[in-house]
């Protein structure tokens, strides 16, 4: 099932055209990585692909909702769509399972009941007994599971990463990465940005933007994929 | 790679048959460098030339066993102890077509280079999918990571290539 479709996707900012005609399905359980060099478009292919901007021409639909039609893109984004950045941004003064909850409660769901949602969240993704930290008692590689977690909290399904490994080392990376795929593996859609090749590998499909156009895609072979 | 000094390291364990230094070769090597049985054998009686390996007789199969001697040994300690020179690997045939293509100025270095870059990726996922397979030790485990870490080498240097050409040709 496809989470998120992007047709013949173009934007221009002004002059500039930061994104030239790209097409791009993410299914569930599919982990797709976007590389190029800077400037190629891959922060506008992820900003259009998450709801964050619209397209001056071409079609986005993320699950079965077609961005053109939606009035509300805030009100789709809370419903269907995480994000995991770089430095995130967890919020300071929130232990790990009260950031877990917070996008939750904003959806109008009870704290007792978000409460639970974060905990469970947590404990997938191997952060349960940190659950009452605060994010500066906690590693690189912790936080960015808390992130992890409140990505894909509630019923959202498709989630964006830009480059979440940003300043872990490679082994704690690696680590990120093997959660990211569990949760692929679980039902969610990744769409991960990265100017690491390590990282990108453990993509199904790993897609090369160049001067705003896909240049070339890889896909591991479907009989050794999953 | 010493074919050579990584049998002694496995005869060091204790004496062994062909088939077995065979077997165990490629298991501590994550199966990435396989060896046909030809290699093993004809690598062995070098050795045995060379006084690092003696002959053991059979063991009860049948089977002729060799064992590391003390020269052997010493060649072994001697193997860990001295660094691998860059001079020592093979030259690199990617470095070579990429300067001759530039150089060339007829020839498509972009494509060379993109060509490159998606075989490279696809090495690299097919490395990762053993790695998250590998339920193997740590030995293992380090060899793949070994791989992996040369192939982003190679995809880093084609990023650089990629840049550098662009500034010259902008």
């Amino acid at each position: 099932m496809t989470v998120v479709s992007l047709r013949d996707v173009a934007r221009q900012h002004g002059e500039v055209h930061a994104l030239k005609g790209v097409s791009l399905d993410v299914a569930r359980g599919e982990l797709v990585a976007v590389m190029g060099p800077s400037g190629s478009g891959k922060s506008t292919l992820l900003n259009l692909a998450g709801g964050l901007d619209r397209p001056t021409s071409g079609s986005v639909v993320i699950e079965g909702a077609d961005l053109a039609a939606v009035k509300d893109l805030a009100a789709l984004r809370r419903r269907s769509v995480g994000y995991v950045f770089q430095d995130l941004n967890l919020i300071p003064s929130l232990t790990a399972a009260e950031n877990v909850m917070l996008p939750r409660e904003l959806d109008g769901v009870r704290a007792g009941q978000a409460r639970e949602e974060a905990e469970a969240a947590l404990e997938e993704v191997g952060a349960g007994q940190v659950a009452g930290r605060f994010p500066e008692e906690l590693s690189g590689g912790q936080r960015q599971r808390v992130a992890i977690a409140r990505a894909l909290t509630g019923e959202r399904r498709l989630l964006l990463a830009d480059e979440p490994t940003g300043a872990l080392d490679t082994a704690t990376g690696d680590g990120i990465l093997r959660l990211l795929r569990e949760r692929c593996d679980a039902g969610a859609a990744v769409l991960l940005v990265t100017h690491e090749p390590r990282y990108a590998a453990w993509a199904d499909r790993v897609v090369y933007l160049r001067d705003g156009v896909i240049a070339d895609a890889t896909a591991v072979r479907l009989e050794s994929a999953r | 790679m010493s074919i050579r000094h990584g049998l002694l390291a496995l005869l060091s364990s204790g004496p062994r048959y062909g088939y077995q230094l065979r077997v165990e070769f490629e298991a501590s090597t994550g199966a990435t460098w396989p060896l046909n049985i030809g290699q093993v054998y004809t690598t062995l009686s070098r050795m045995e030339r060379d006084g690092l390996v003696t002959p053991g007789g059979d063991d009860e199969q049948g089977r002729a066993v060799y064992e590391i001697t003390d020269a052997g040994r010493r060649e072994l300690t001697e193997w860990y102890a001295t660094p691998v020179g860059q001079a020592d690997r093979p030259r690199d045939e990617l470095v070579i077509k990429v300067a001759m293509a530039v150089a060339a100025q007829d020839v498509d270095v972009a494509a060379v280079i993109l060509a490159q870059r998606m075989a490279t990726m696809r090495t690299l996922q097919e490395l990762t999918r053993a790695k998250r397979a590998g339920s193997e030790g740590a030995a293992q485990r380090l060899v793949i990571d070994s791989m992996i870490f040369k192939a982003e080498a190679e995809q880093r240097w084609l990023d650089h290539c990629e840049a550098v050409l662009k500034e010259k040709s902008a």
